[in-house]
């Protein structure tokens, strides 16, 4: 079904392409609902010295993996913003593609680690190390999720030639969720 | 490769009326992308919320006046019902009615109208924050169905009693209760966007900053602060809904939890909140104010700025909600100072009101008595903040029915009045056709003079000593007697008379809608852009090559050398 | 759309290849450091590495992949605005939140759980049980007092003189327990354990013995011990016949 844009969408008063402008307000969103759970979780490590006991147990090398995981697939997010600016549907898409992958690797990883855990009694409500621990990476892991759909639909897309556009935008939505891994990863592992 | 693709968007995006004739019903009124058609799906259901919520309201209060009384239409009034009711009629009140009327009905209806844009930015996501939206009602509308029954924690939700099923009662419903509120909030972001947005980017050509009319900045910055301040609350809400099913100890001293950071996390939010309420209100006002006193609004800047610098004040008074929960007391007087301050710039905005209307050339129709009242009524409940700001005062008022009785002098204003401005001055717009002014008139007085009745008592009581979320106040010796019963009785019998008077609302609104007199494109000589098309807005708001161009600002009204006392926007001279 | 006009890396070449290596030399230290800052004993190694280079690395990724360094002015007042309402949320908090004590408050409970905490590790660690550290780790409070947390917590309820007639409970339904009717005691439910049967209650709360849960678990506030003290206490408003 062929959807008719409106004339309001092509405009640009501010000279911020819309779908740009609009992922920025996304993001300034995501930055308080990530700020205020990170918040809460910084303000309990530092008043519970105790967490520390809990926190020795989770698998750093698992999480930095994953780091690595996600800045790579960052630097093929912005690859292909580079390919689509210059028109090259089907590069984009590959590079897409392969961010893709590098989300189904990162959750793929995160599956294993926390079923390691899970199994040796490190549940959701072992106490409240845990809890935040899941809830936090929990909600990543979603957008990590949502990210990889969206992603999916713009790739196939862009392979057809069609909104390149929106190769730049799910980029930038895309290295909003890396940037929160950068800072999940420090305070749920290294903080020990 | 890029270019090409660039200008396939621009010739597809020419204009609906071409691509629309073959809709169905389904297409055109119930998955339609039209952001007026959008706008009403919010207002219908907001209405009908508002009624829920309104008999939820006559049930409580004939309980509270008559304790024990089988109450016509409900039954006899458990304790627990009791409780369920009060909850949810202040969630649904503020969820489900004020926001979805003032913010995305109206925002919804006027902002690609009032910028001379055809549509809203993201006409799809538009469709789906409806649908989320609709879908958190009908979750908060079963959870007052399921075992135990809706739930009884205070639309403030504070644990332990809302994260524990047995301090509550009712687990289900707390859970679906939580789960709906955050839906709505995912609602509001998705539309926020797209107000943002299409505000920033989408003006009509020569549209400038300061020529955009004044509601709709009222309506994006009320967008932003809601934005802004919703994420912790969202983030707390996943971990009270843990608590609530999984057993996590978020909230749970005893397992190292605080339930005082959710008291911050939901006032953090809760305070902006009814400035995001509020500014919209505002704007619908002085919006109404200069059509009907034919007069450019006295410091339209002045206005802007000032409700700029109350939404970030906003951000630094919510400890005020807490003075008395713990909080350490060296906050307190930090709070205190800055909540005394947030009523300066308020303050301001109404006196930006009454400057604009001296001088002016008042036509005293409905929608300017309704803004009119907002003035009076607003007034009395921002000074009674006073009394609540500051701390040491705040130590007896604290959950008294003094609280309670402030905060409906500026919710009632805000959601009640300010929606029946809007709603009377753009019903014209809206559906082509104008309301009986009389009815209009019997409706305002038979609404307004009760409102005082209700909630005068309740200043009275609350300095009394009278407690909220109390189910019978005959267990309490100190007020139960015959003076404190009798008011209860005023508040309540008021009440009735009220609700009564909103049937002559509903009449005019079918009436004049079926056989009303029909309304043309400017029935109030306004100069806004929405004034400028036909009444009903058709698809696409103008022709796709008469979409209007902007010389001027919004309120330019009664100039001297010219014919008329009005100069819309879109005329060249 | 806009896309010929789209300016923000017009003549800004970024090395997006340089910026990843950069990204991973970081990342690599931002791993190694803590374990150097561990090994010598130097958390603050731990904080500059682990933290502190996620803030460089963060600031590479946002001006350079999101080209935010290159965007209008406005957006990155927006995101800064977000950012420092972060900060002011935590700053209003966590003296309620981080803080277990302040101006004429404390609190017990979360007290309690740290030092419970701490005894834990240090009970695994000797690879011994929990119980001796717990003991001698408690919370001292300036000398416990059975009758001063009794007035203090369970006489709203169950009044002063333990009589079921404190002011909060009078309008509770059940009533809370009076102790100083006979019938109470005498109640057949309760002849058999009955010191257990007040410890679990007053530890667990009303459902943990089959009564009403608007009786409270308070087992948080106190150690075995402290515990003992108040079902002497409570014991002790039984009537002599």
């Amino acid at each position: 079904m062929a959807h008719v844009r409106p004339i309001a969408t092509t405009r640009s008063a501010t000279g911020i392409p819309t779908a740009r402008l609009a992922v920025w307000w996304i993001l300034a969103s995501e930055v308080v609902i990530f700020g205020g759970l990170l918040g809460v979780y910084l303000m309990h490590r530092i008043g519970h010295p105790e967490w520390a006991e809990a926190a020795s147990h989770t698998q750093t090398w698992l999480g930095a993996i994953n780091t690595f995981v996600l800045l790579t697939s960052s630097f093929t997010a912005v690859l292909a913003h580079q390919a689509a600016e210059k028109g090259k549907g089907k590069e984009a898409a590959k590079l897409l593609g392969f961010t893709i992958l590098g989300a189904l690797m990162f959750l793929m990883i995160k599956s294993y680690e926390w079923y390691g855990e899970i199994v040796a009694g490190y549940t959701i409500t072992a106490n409240n190390f845990w809890s935040f621990y899941y809830t936090a990476a929990g909600l990543h892991a979603l957008h990590v999720i949502a990210g990889a759909i969206i992603m999916g639909f713009i790739a196939v897309d862009a392979y057809r030639g069609r909104e390149l556009h929106r190769v730049e935008i799910i980029g930038i939505y895309w290295h909003f969720v890396d940037v929160v891994w950068i800072f999940l990863f420090p305070l749920l592992y290294i903080a020990k | 490769m890029a270019d090409t693709v660039a200008d396939v968007h621009q010739h597809e995006a020419h204009g609906h009326d071409d691509h629309h004739h073959d809709q169905s019903w389904l297409e055109k009124y119930v998955f339609s992308t039209d952001h007026k058609i959008i706008g009403m799906q919010y207002m219908f259901t907001g209405i009908f919320m508002a009624v829920i919520g309104g008999y939820m309201a006559y049930v409580f209060r004939m309980q509270l006046a008559f304790p024990g009384i089988s109450v016509p239409g409900f039954g006899q009034v458990s304790p627990g019902e009791y409780n369920a009711l009060i909850t949810n009629h202040g969630t649904i009140m503020i969820f489900w009615v004020a926001m979805p009327v003032l913010i995305a009905a109206f925002g919804n209806f006027l902002i690609p109208l009032m910028i001379g844009a055809d549509d809203m930015v993201f006409p799809r996501i538009n469709r789906l924050s409806f649908q989320i939206f609709f879908l958190s009602s009908i979750v908060l509308l079963g959870s007052l169905f399921v075992e135990g029954g809706g739930f009884g924690g205070a639309w403030t939700s504070y644990p332990p009693l809302s994260a524990n099923g047995d301090y509550n009662q009712t687990q289900l419903g707390a859970s679906l209760w939580l789960i709906a509120v955050a839906l709505e909030f995912v609602a509001f972001l998705l539309g926020g966007i797209n107000f943002i947005t299409t505000l920033m980017n989408s003006r009509a050509p020569g549209m400038k900053a300061y020529d955009i009319p004044l509601v709709c900045w009222m309506i994006v910055i009320a967008s932003i602060l809601f934005m802004l301040s919703v994420g912790p609350l969202l983030a707390g809400a996943v971990m009270l809904l843990f608590d609530q099913t999984l057993g996590t100890g978020f909230y749970d001293p005893a397992r190292g939890g605080d339930p005082i950071l959710w008291q911050h996390l939901f006032w953090f939010f809760g305070h902006p909140e009814v400035y995001v309420v509020l500014l919209p209100a505002i704007g619908i006002t002085v919006e109404v104010m200069a059509t009907f006193a034919r007069k450019k609004i006295f410091g339209y800047k002045l206005v802007l700025y000032t409700a700029v610098a109350t939404g970030v004040l906003s951000f630094f008074v919510w400890a005020h909600h807490q003075f008395i929960a713990g909080i350490d007391p060296r906050m307190a007087n930090v709070f205190t100072i800055t909540t005394l301050l947030i009523s300066v710039p308020i303050a301001e905005m109404l006196f930006v009101m009454i400057a604009t209307l001296y001088g002016g050339s008042i036509r005293l129709t409905t929608p300017m008595l309704w803004a009119l009242a907002f003035m009076a009524e607003f007034l009395i409940g921002g000074v009674t903040g006073i009394f609540l700001g500051a701390s040491g005062a705040d130590i007896y008022f604290h959950d008294t029915y003094f609280v309670l009785a402030h905060f409906h002098y500026t919710f009632f204003p805000i959601a009640i009045i300010g929606s029946f401005c809007a709603f009377t001055y753009w019903f014209p717009k809206m559906f082509g056709k104008m309301m009986n002014d009389t009815l209009g008139k019997i409706h305002f007085w038979g609404t307004v003079i009760p409102f005082n009745f209700i909630f005068i008592p309740l200043f009275v009581l609350g300095m009394g000593g009278q407690h909220r979320r109390i189910y019978n106040f005959q267990h309490f010796p100190q007020i139960a007697g015959p003076e404190y019963f009798q008011l209860r009785e005023l508040a309540t019998i008021a009440l009735l008379v009220m609700l009564a008077f909103q049937l002559v609302f509903f009449y005019n609104v079918i009436s004049s809608w079926m056989r009303g007199e029909k309304a043309g494109k400017n029935p109030w000589k306004a100069n806004t852009l929405e004034w400028t098309t036909e009444s009903p807005a058709p698809h696409g708001n103008w022709p796709v090559d008469e979409l209007p161009t902007v010389y001027r600002g919004p309120y330019e009204y009664g100039h001297p050398d010219r014919e008329e006392d009005y100069w819309p926007q879109n005329l060249p001279n | 759309m806009s896309e010929n006009n789209d300016s923000h890396d017009d003549g800004h070449h970024i090395n997006y290849r340089g910026i990843y290596f950069a990204l991973l030399i970081l990342f690599l230290i931002s791993v190694a450091g803590p374990e150097v800052g561990e090994r010598l004993g130097l958390p603050w190694i731990t904080l500059v590495t682990a933290f502190g280079i996620a803030l460089v690395k963060a600031r590479l990724v946002i001006n350079n992949f999101m080209h935010l360094a290159w965007e209008k002015r406005i957006m990155k007042w927006v995101l800064a605005t977000s950012v420092i309402l972060m900060f002011l949320m935590v700053a209003g908090v966590a003296p309620d939140v981080m803080n277990h004590e302040g101006n004429n408050w404390e609190n017990l409970a979360a007290k309690e759980a740290v030092q419970r905490g701490l005894a834990e590790a240090a009970g695994y660690s000797d690879g011994e049980g929990e119980a001796e550290g717990e003991a001698e780790l408690v919370v001292a409070a300036a000398g416990f007092s059975a009758a001063t947390s009794y007035g203090q917590i369970c006489a709203t309820c169950h009044g002063a003189g333990g009589a079921g007639d404190g002011i909060a409970g009078a309008a509770l339904d059940p009533a809370p327990a009076n102790f100083t009717d006979p019938a109470f005691w005498n109640d057949p439910i309760r002849t058999d354990n009955l010191r257990e049967r007040v410890l679990t209650v007053i530890r667990d709360g009303g459902p943990a013995i089959g009564v009403s849960a608007l009786m409270a678990p308070w087992g948080a506030l106190y150690t075995d011990d402290q515990l003992e003290e108040m079902v002497d206490f409570v014991m002790s408003f039984r009537p002599d016949e």
